[in-house]
């Protein structure tokens, strides 16, 4: 088994956005679904997943509830705050138009 | 609102510091319990599952507290357990710890200490307007007139202050001292007299009342006086209605028309200020230097360019009166430079040695907080393994070397109220007056902030050095190993090379004191030519109103003698106008040898005037060296004569036939009469920083009767019991006399040089500590070496090995680390005897003596330090060794 392609530093909190900005979900979901919906590709450690949200908590973009999970237990629920909604927005924009660029210089050069 | 929620956040995590926890925990275990059901979903057995579930999430610890920082609200919480953890640990250890905070303390109230007298005399403040632009101006006349003539001539001076493009403006200045108050209570003061622009120059206001104006310098008007803060308080009780009312100065009355604010002490230690009036004849001569003058430069203009123009000024002086001022050169002084030019390079110095002080004790703690270390390299381990970053590790060394270095400054400040009064009371006032801001010695919120960033500073740089040597602990090897940890090559170098820089701090500390202290014995045997045991010293000085005619001074002054000599064990009692170690420079006067009046006037030499009674150099045991000494025979009707000192013999007449040649004082139009020289005596030192052979004139007290002059008494039993009979004699013959206490000769001496005693022993006091701190930093290195090495010693002995063999290995390793440090210090000690030569009084350069002496001492300190554990070692059973672990 090759090793997980490794997260680009910084990439992680936009995947978290973005994967949380439809709804409110609990860590272990999210790193499911970042896996799945990158079809195996980007695994997320959760050593590096909890402090993350706790970080985005700390910077106001997300927030949290605890709530009721799937198998009726008590789970802590992420969802975007405003201001996390429009900071995904602007990351998002920044990164298509860095990865454009990087596939433009991939492409030509 | 961001913030908002970031700060409940934070507050959240502090105060509600359990329930964060508990979801944190349970937001965690949600996790891998999800996990696991998943695992168990896919197949795997339960406990497969939860091993796996485990493995795949990593360290939970590590997680939680890297949750814990993100949030942020580790930082206070943490700060606070890293706290109370080092408070634990240091109570733990009460050896360790009060031998650092002892160590640190004695350091950092060194540093305490003397700064107080920095931050007194170097950071005085002057309260003159600008006084940068102030300087100091005086004529050279090109020869050696002692340690401070700086004089000009009145004439010169109103030439300056007319013509010049470079001042401002400029006044001139003289000392005078005077008898103040009634007939029966007359007290010495020193006063000033100043022209009417003194304090404008300088730029103060009184506290209260007024100024001089320019009338009051006409002679005659000038009865007015402006007193000090001090003198305000002390004689008259800080009396408000004091302006207005008269004061008896030499038996003259004046008028107190303004005092001046508390800070205003210049010139020190000058208590009274009166109008310099000088007649016109007086302003406009050449021939003497005889005011002090002040100037403040127009802006812009630079010290330097004001030199340079003053070169232009002194060559047209000396073109329009050659006879006068050929030779002589105006120049100038920062009065800045002037103000701490005694001050600065003394208390800098001593500055430096305290600070070298504090980093002794630095090396040294920091030697035993990493011996320290090797025992808790396990703990670290263990942290570390914990998820302990390097930032928490910092944090909890900074605690602990801070908490000890704090209260070694807390401790420090607790010790320096004492020592600094002890400092500040140490030196007599007799000397301590002539130094501005001596009295401000003590310890202020100066003082106080700067012990505090001392204290600081060094917990700090101790803290991070102990994080910088944690960071090398290797978790995984320091958990496998078993027993005691050890050091590996890279940490003994670290601390061999704090033995090395131990041994150069002591080095260049000791060979600081050394000098200072052989300067000081220099400087205690320095008053040569007499012998001051037993002698008592009075100075007597007689009011100008009652005592106009000479003849009633001499009498006062021959009843006084004879009164002294008639008490019972006094073997003679003589009078001279300056006593030896008077701290204060003789009289100058110009002279001119008969036969040889072709000189110039500005080659005029200049000698010393002493007056002195027939049996001065009895009393002080003065030797004749040919002639005759005076006699009661030399009065006002007989030949005038004069004695004179065997250097100004033999530099005038070199051919030693000085007797019977004429001399006048004066320049060669002096209408001074002729004196014959009658005989020769012994060089005499006035003062320390005077040189030896300085020309000095001797005129008999019965052709030139004085009314100030200092009674000596040799007495055959102990001089202080003659003091109360002394002062009651002088009283009765006239109680209207200014008598100053009566001191013996002995203790004038070690009075003048207090200052250079006390740097000695300051300086002393720090060599001895280093020389401490050094031998227990090389002791304890070596002796954790050997330590280290008790395994393979035994092996050794086990196998045969020579007991002394193994010795001399040991002590080489202690000589080794030594004898660099001292090829390193050796150069370094000669530069600093070579700067000090010129800043302390007393020194003289490079003194190989003392510089080989402390090198072998600190060699054998060292051999000792090592020689104790190579014994122990050596002697311990090779069984015993073999199983230390």
């Amino acid at each position: 088994m090759t090793k997980p392609t490794d997260l680009v530093q910084g990439t992680l909190d936009l995947l978290i956005l973005k994967t949380i900005a439809l709804e409110a979900m609990h860590g272990w979901a999210i790193a499911q679904r970042i896996r799945q919906v990158s079809k195996e590709v980007l695994q997320v450690n959760q050593g590096a997943l909890y402090p993350a949200l706790h970080r985005l908590e700390q910077q106001g973009w997300i927030t949290a509830e605890w709530g009721e999970s799937e198998n009726n237990r008590r789970a802590k629920y992420y969802s975007l705050t405003k201001s996390g909604k429009r900071y995904l927005q602007s990351e998002q924009a920044n990164w298509e138009r860095l990865s454009a660029a990087i596939g433009l210089v991939l492409k030509t050069a | 609102m961001r913030w908002l929620r970031r700060i409940a956040n934070r507050l959240r995590g502090v105060f509600h510091r359990k329930a964060a926890e508990l979801e944190l925990d349970q937001e965690l275990t949600f996790h891998l319990e999800r996990q696991i059901a998943e695992n168990i979903a896919a197949g795997m057995p339960a406990e497969a599952a939860r091993r796996a579930a485990l493995l795949d999430f990593g360290g939970v610890e590590q997680c939680k507290e890297e949750c814990r920082e993100a949030r942020g609200i580790e930082r206070f919480g943490s700060l606070l357990a890293d706290l109370r953890y080092a408070l634990r640990t240091l109570r733990k250890s009460p050896g360790f710890t009060a031998a650092s905070v002892l160590t640190l303390a004695l350091g950092i109230g060194a540093n305490t200490a003397i700064f107080s007298m920095v931050n007194a005399l170097l950071l005085h403040p002057y309260n003159f307007r600008s006084l940068d632009t102030l300087v100091r101006v005086w004529e050279d006349r090109g020869i050696d007139e002692g340690y401070d003539a700086r004089y000009i001539a009145p004439g010169d001076a109103e030439d300056l202050r007319s013509a010049n493009g470079i001042f401002e403006s400029m006044t001139t200045y003289g000392f005078q001292s005077f008898g103040m108050g009634a007939e029966k209570d007359v007290q010495p003061v020193l006063g000033c007299k100043v022209s009417a622009n003194f304090f404008d120059v300088l730029g103060v206001v009184p506290a209260a009342g007024r100024l001089f104006t320019a009338a009051e310098e006409q002679p005659g008007s000038d009865q007015v006086a402006i007193i000090s803060h001090g003198l305000w308080q002390r004689r008259f009780g800080g009396d408000p209605q004091l302006l207005g009312k008269n004061l008896l100065l030499n038996g003259r009355s004046y008028t107190v028309v303004g005092i001046m604010p508390k800070d205003f002490d210049y010139p020190v230690p000058v208590e009274l200020w009166i109008p310099l009036a000088l007649t016109p004849s007086e302003k406009a001569d050449r021939s003497q230097l005889s005011l002090s003058a002040l100037a403040r430069l127009k802006t812009g203009v630079s010290a330097s360019q004001a030199v340079a123009a003053l070169v232009n000024f002194s060559a047209r002086l000396q073109r329009e009166y050659p006879n006068t001022n050929t030779g002589r050169k105006t120049t100038l002084l920062q009065l800045r430079k002037e103000l701490y030019m005694f001050t600065l390079p003394l208390f800098s110095l001593l500055q430096i040695a305290a600070g070298f002080v504090l980093l002794l004790a630095c090396a040294n703690l920091a030697n035993l907080v990493f011996a320290r270390m090797i025992g808790r390299q396990r703990e670290i381990a263990v942290r570390t393994t914990l998820g302990a970053g390097i930032g928490r590790l910092a944090q909890l060394f900074l605690c602990e070397t801070m908490l000890f270095s704090l209260v070694a400054g807390v401790v420090a400040i607790a010790i320096s109220f004492g020592s600094v009064r002890a400092l500040r009371t140490s030196i007599p006032v007799g000397w301590t007056k002539w130094v501005p801001g001596w009295d401000g010695i003590r310890v202020d919120g100066n003082v106080l902030v700067f012990t505090i960033l001392v204290a600081a500073a060094v917990g700090i740089s101790l803290g991070w050095a102990t994080m910088l040597h944690a960071s090398r602990v290797e978790p995984n090897k320091t958990l496998k190993e078993t027993g005691m940890g050890s050091l590996t090559p890279a940490r003994r170098r670290l601390r061999s090379a704090l033995v090395v820089a131990q041994v150069i701090f002591a080095l260049v500390l000791m060979v600081c004191a050394g000098l200072t202290i052989q300067g000081f014995v220099r400087l205690a045997s320095v008053y040569q030519g007499f012998e001051p045991a037993s002698v008592l010293r009075e100075e007597i000085s007689l009011p100008e109103k009652a005592y106009g005619e000479k003849v009633k001074v001499q009498n006062f002054y021959q009843q006084l003698l004879r009164g002294a000599a008639a008490m019972p064990g006094v073997e003679s009692a003589s009078l001279v106008s300056n006593s030896p170690a008077s701290n204060v420079d003789n009289e100058t006067t110009y002279f001119t040898i008969e036969g040889k009046t072709a000189l110039k006037a500005s080659e005029v030499p200049s000698a010393d005037l002493q007056i002195a009674s027939p049996g001065f150099f009895d009393t002080l045991k003065i030797s004749l060296v040919s002639g005759r000494t005076f006699s009661e025979a030399d009065g006002p009707e007989a030949p005038r004569v004069a004695l004179i000192s065997d250097g100004m013999a033999t530099r005038f007449w070199p051919k030693g036939d000085a007797l019977g040649h004429r001399i006048k004082l004066g320049t060669r139009d002096s209408p001074e009469v002729w004196l014959t020289i009658v005989g020769v005596v012994g060089d005499v030192r006035q003062n320390w920083w005077n040189p030896l052979t300085r020309p000095v004139i001797y005129q008999p007290f019965g052709q030139s009767p004085q009314r100030s002059m200092t009674m000596l008494v040799r007495t055959t039993t102990l001089p202080a019991s003659y003091v109360a009979g002394l002062r009651q004699i002088s009283r009765q013959l006239d109680a209207g006399a200014v008598l100053q206490e009566i001191n013996t000769l002995e203790q004038e001496i070690a009075d003048s040089i207090a200052i250079v005693r006390i740097m000695g022993i300051l300086m002393g006091v720090f060599g001895m500590v280093a020389l401490t701190l050094s031998s227990i930093g090389v002791y304890g290195v070596l002796s954790e070496s050997v330590a280290q090495r008790t395994h393979e010693i035994g092996i050794r002995l086990a196998l045969g090995a020579n007991p002394r063999d193994l010795m001399k290995l040991i002590l080489w390793q202690a000589l080794k680390l030594t004898g660099i440090g001292l090829a390193i210090a050796l150069p370094i000690s000669a530069a600093v005897a070579r700067g000090m030569a010129g800043l302390v009084f007393g020194v003289v350069s490079v003194d190989f003596a003392v510089l080989g002496a402390f090198t072998l001492l600190l060699l054998v300190v060292a051999l000792l330090a090592g020689y104790l554990p190579a014994r122990r070692a050596v002697r311990v059973d090779p069984m015993i060794s073999l199983r230390y672990e």
